[in-house]
């Protein structure tokens, strides 16, 4: 499916009777993500290659959508998850509605949020991007809209008639598809136990500077109050993989401070040490107890935080040398690198 | 007729309904096409990994520094706008002073409740201080008067109560400090006396019977002037004044006392006034004090020197007075070190903006009817920059390399540190200003433009040229240091040691006659021509002191004589500490594409300061053939830099949130769209 959308949307971009892409979902989903296990099926066969050419695939799609000169419109009418959200926050457009569920669950998994997400998450308010990518919580419509994640939110009885204005657009500028998606918006208030009411404990605890600071903070927030939201974060937290968290937590820090396109390729460089298997086989065990046995209760190596030490974060992030062949995700400059359309809260 | 105009007219509003293509009725219109704007990555290439280059150049802490970028990226204290595309965070400088004062101080409590500040103070250690470094450079980044008040607070009032004091007062006073509950300042500098800190005039004297001292302010030139908080917000003051034991001034001594009670009222027999609007830096609270016969408790001299006892007797460690004042005055290199490496990222800032503009923005055709060209296409526009560059990288190397010396300091390398602090800090924030200047004419009428910041860096910076010690006084004290070093060494009849000075023990370098580009770029002709032109400055400095001393004039005297052979010394010492500190970072690198790059940088670095400096010719160091070459090899290396340049000014690691609009889409940070 990747090769293909890549395929159509770089058609589309030449095609000059394509004013705009809308892309949407079928069933109860937008997109649930990728399919992990024969992701690891390859990784454990040898064949993390075969992986690693998926991703670059996958990461050069996200860059595309990133930088399309023409607007992209993404109905996220259902579940989000993942890779899901690779193919729809780069685009220009993200409409959200009341059946939205969204989340990077990855932490649980082995894996680290990718697709870009550490350019978009870290973009987000204050240090909610950490709070999603590090915890994996799941957002709904309302709280993808405050946010930014979402840039309108219209509801799922209004989209066939939305749709259809749509097709009516005649150019690609994209003040035209704005004009229209801003008549049908709405803004729906946020529920009362919604973690965006939380701005204030969540700048506190996820600007630490790292995952154990992180914890202390939430574990010192628990003894104010007995809340269910931080006793919640915190199992999330101490559920997931050790080494998962601490390159999820770098590699948002670090996407902070750079382009989609410096973003993707480090992440093309983290992905490749995962799917190698030498630095860490949590993923392999992530899929096996959540995806597979099911039986929730992965074995991570390292256990503890404290032993995931910084010189073995180091290692994801470097240049996989002892391969031939292997290189750095190239993504040739394009013109049109837009800012993400989150900065709608300054 | 008239039907035809009107026919006319509307094929004509028909065709912009339609924007179908223009009939070619009249050829002469043919419509330009617009210019776009590209961004320079998409024509220049990165020729080497950027991620190590910026591990060099930045030396330690990167993740702590990425981390405070973060943090300030995401609280709109910060001001972040939107610009072209981008975010940017930038204070607002158009806010008025008292507006840009307040919301400083509130960027100082946001940081602080983030932890930034932790162990500053109550932490030791060469780790602690170099992350303390970092993260203070990373301010600076931002804004200075961010850095200078923390600055102020921190590496003034802090490290004052740290080194000065003793354990009553680091008990009393750190913590809090840290912590921000006591919110300090440093009171030295007056209206009479600022560099000449021997001559100040505050005069404090000692009351046995309360057990007090008494801070007076005798007379009007006497006030504390330019005292950073003061002015708002400081409740606490250092105060450097002479003590008077007895009717005998013993000199230069450390006082705390409060100016200020915790509701903000000023403390009665203390007054304080505004230093008012100033070219830069407004958002730092300079104020100016006077004492009217203060009492403090006798506690609140900061003893670790000298003390006074209960009964009145004053005692002290050291008995003569200048060393005395040699003590007192030794914490405060900490503050030379950091204003060198300040003056550095602001030049890296600029240097950054300006190339990144100059790969994308255009002007004139040099063929008919061709495109026009890259600003950095032209000679003329590299030779401006590049050497700016290489100088900032090589500067970057020796700042790095003075901060490691300092945070491992012990007795007997702190005179040596004293000197090469002082020329550093005078010639990097002379570089610094230079480069500012250039890089502001290098953008044309953007550089006037606040929001883009080259222009506005000027007057935030200007005043690292004169405070904590002028530059030309410091530049004074580095050949006279040397010329110490020499008579010493000389009378005692043996070999040169520190100071760089070893090369005099060897025979004197002989230079080839003939240059050809490989030998002005080896790395040993360079360093000759360095240690030549230091050695043959020495040697002419010292002997013309000398021989007027034989003939009984003053030592002093002569040293304000020979002025321009001591400014022409200072400056070859500070060159040549600054190349080896760039030569020795390339020694330890792996072969490769960053040594190879460096090793360009470096030989811009050594041949730019022989080409600028006249004292190569006026002393026969270089013959007119020989600076014809090395201005020629400048060019040829302007022109081998050029395909570097944007990997270079990518490697300095400041995000680009944290430069300005016309280092990006500067077409589209201006369009009609974006207001």
């Amino acid at each position: 499916m990747i090769s293909r959308l890549l395929q159509l949307f770089r058609a589309y971009e030449e095609d000059p009777s394509v004013k705009l892409v809308i892309l949407k979902g079928q069933g109860r989903a937008f997109c649930a993500g990728g399919d992990v296990p024969p992701v690891v099926q390859n990784m454990v066969q040898g064949k993390w290659r075969l992986g690693a050419d998926f991703f670059r695939d996958q990461y050069t799609l996200n860059y595309v959508m990133a930088t399309y000169s023409k607007p992209q419109v993404s109905i996220l009418n259902g579940i989000v998850m993942g890779a899901g959200a690779g193919v729809s926050i780069h685009g220009r457009f993200r409409i959200a509605t009341e059946n939205t569920v969204f989340a990077m669950p990855e932490t649980s998994l082995g894996l680290f949020p990718d697709v870009g997400a550490s350019y978009f998450l870290s973009r987000l308010p204050g240090f909610f991007g950490e709070y999603v990518g590090l915890t994996g919580a799941r957002l709904d419509g309302a709280e993808l809209l405050a946010c930014g994640l979402a840039t309108h939110f219209v509801p799922s009885t209004r989209l066939t008639a939305l749709e259809t204005d749509l097709c009516k657009v005649g150019s690609s500028d994209p003040s035209f598809v704005s004009t229209i998606l801003d008549a049908y918006t709405q803004h729906p208030h946020l529920k009362q136990k919604s973690a965006y009411h939380r701005l204030d404990v969540i700048d506190r605890c996820f600007s630490k500077r790292t995952m154990e600071e992180i914890i202390s903070a939430l574990e010192r927030e628990t003894t104010q109050e007995l809340d269910d939201w931080s006793l919640t974060t915190i199992r999330a937290l101490k559920k997931s993989s050790p080494s998962s968290l601490k390159i999820s937590l770098r590699s948002i820090r670090e996407g902070r401070l750079q382009g989609v396109g410096h973003c993707l390729t480090r992440e093309y460089r983290m992905v490749c040490h995962v799917m190698k298997g030498d630095l860490s086989k949590d993923l392999v065990e992530g899929c096996r107890a959540i995806l597979i046995d099911k039986d929730r209760n992965p074995k991570w190596e390292p256990r503890r935080l404290e032993d995931m030490k910084d010189s073995m974060v180091d290692q994801f992030f470097e240049r996989v040398e002892e391969e031939e062949r292997w290189e750095d995700l190239k993504l040739s400059p394009r013109n049109n690198l837009h800012a993400l359309r989150i900065a709608a809260k300054l | 007729m008239s039907e035809n105009v009107e026919l006319r007219r509307a094929h004509i509003l028909a065709n912009h309904i339609l924007r179908s293509p223009r009939p070619s009725s009249n050829p002469s219109l043919t419509p330009e096409v617009c210019f776009q704007y590209s961004p320079p990555e998409l024509n220049e290439s990165y020729g080497f990994e950027v991620k190590e280059m910026r591990k060099l150049l930045d030396g330690h802490n990167l993740e702590e520094r990425d981390w405070l970028y973060g943090l300030m990226m995401q609280s709109n204290l910060f001001n972040p706008k939107q610009r072209g595309g981008q975010i940017f965070v930038s204070p607002d400088y158009n806010q008025t002073m008292e507006q840009q004062r307040q919301i400083s101080m509130k960027r100082i409590f946001y940081l602080l409740e983030k932890g930034v500040f932790q162990g500053w103070l109550t932490e030791t250690g060469p780790e602690a201080e170099l992350k303390k470094f970092a993260l203070y450079e990373v301010c600076g980044i931002y804004d200075y008067s961010l850095s200078a008040k923390l600055g102020v607070h921190f590496l003034l009032w802090g490290n004052a109560v740290k080194f000065f004091g003793t354990k009553r007062h680091h008990e009393k006073w750190l913590k809090d400090t840290e912590d921000y509950v006591v919110k300090g300042c440093f009171a030295m500098t007056e209206l009479g006396h600022g560099t000449n800190v021997r001559g100040i005039e505050t005069v404090t004297t000692y009351d046995p019977t309360t057990e007090e001292f008494v801070i007076n302010t005798p007379c009007e030139s006497a006030q504390k002037y330019w005292i950073g908080e003061a002015a708002n917000h400081a409740n606490h003051a250092i105060v450097i004044s002479q003590l008077s034991m007895n009717g005998t001034n013993q000199g230069i001594h450390v006082f705390i006392a409060q100016i200020r009670d915790h509701d903000g009222n000023t403390c009665p027999n203390v007054r304080i006034a505004d230093c008012g609007h100033k070219i830069g830096l407004n958002g730092v609270d300079n104020g100016r004090i006077w004492f009217d016969n203060l009492r403090i408790p006798r506690e609140n001299l900061l003893n670790s020197v000298a003390d006074v006892l209960a009964d009145g007797k004053y005692v002290s460690s050291i008995k003569d007075p200048d060393q005395r004042f040699g003590a007192f005055l030794a914490p405060l290199t900490s503050g030379r070190v950091t204003i060198a490496s300040s003056a550095i990222y602001s030049a890296k800032l600029g240097l950054a903006v300006a190339i990144r503009y100059s790969l994308s923005r255009r002007a004139f055709s040099v063929a008919a009817n061709g495109p026009e060209v890259l600003l950095l296409d032209y000679p003329s526009h590299q030779r401006r920059l590049l050497p700016l560059l290489a100088k900032t990288y090589a500067m970057s190397f020796a700042v790095n390399d003075l901060k490691m010396i300092y945070v491992k300091r012990t007795p007997e390398t702190n005179k040596a540190i004293h000197v090469v602090s002082s020329g550093f800090k005078a010639v990097l924030t002379w570089h610094n200003m230079r480069t500012l200047q250039e890089c502001r004419e290098a953008v044309g009428g953007q550089g006037l433009k606040t929001e883009n910041r080259v222009g506005h860096l000027k007057g935030e910076y200007d005043v690292q040229t004169t405070f904590e010690g002028d530059n030309n006084v410091l530049m004074q004290l580095v050949s006279k240091a040397l010329f110490a070093e020499y008579v010493s060494c000389k009378k005692r009849n043996k070999p040169f040691k520190g100071l760089g000075l070893e090369h005099m023990n060897s025979p004197r370098p002989v230079l080839p006659t003939q240059l050809t580009s490989s030998t002005l770029r080896c790395s040993q002709f360079q360093k000759s021509v360095f240690c030549l032109r230091e050695r043959d400055l020495l040697e002419r400095f010292t002997s013309e002191v000398a021989e007027l001393q034989g003939r009984g004039e003053s030592r002093e005297f002569l040293f304000l004589l020979n002025h321009q052979l001591s400014e022409d010394l200072s400056k070859a010492f500070t060159e040549k500490a600054i190349l080896q500190t760039v030569l020795d970072a390339e020694a330890k690198l792996p072969p490769g594409s960053v040594k190879d790059v460096l090793g360009l940088v470096r030989s811009m670095y050594a041949l730019i300061s022989l080409e600028e400096d006249p004292s190569l010719l006026r002393y026969g160091h270089l013959s007119r053939d020989n600076v014809g070459d090395v201005r020629k090899e400048v060019s040829k290396l302007c022109g081998e830099l050029r395909p570097h340049a944007l990997a270079l000014v990518a490697s300095f690691g400041i995000p680009d949130a944290f430069l300005s609009p016309i280092a990006f889409n500067w077409v589209e940070a201006n369009a009609w769209s974006s207001l």
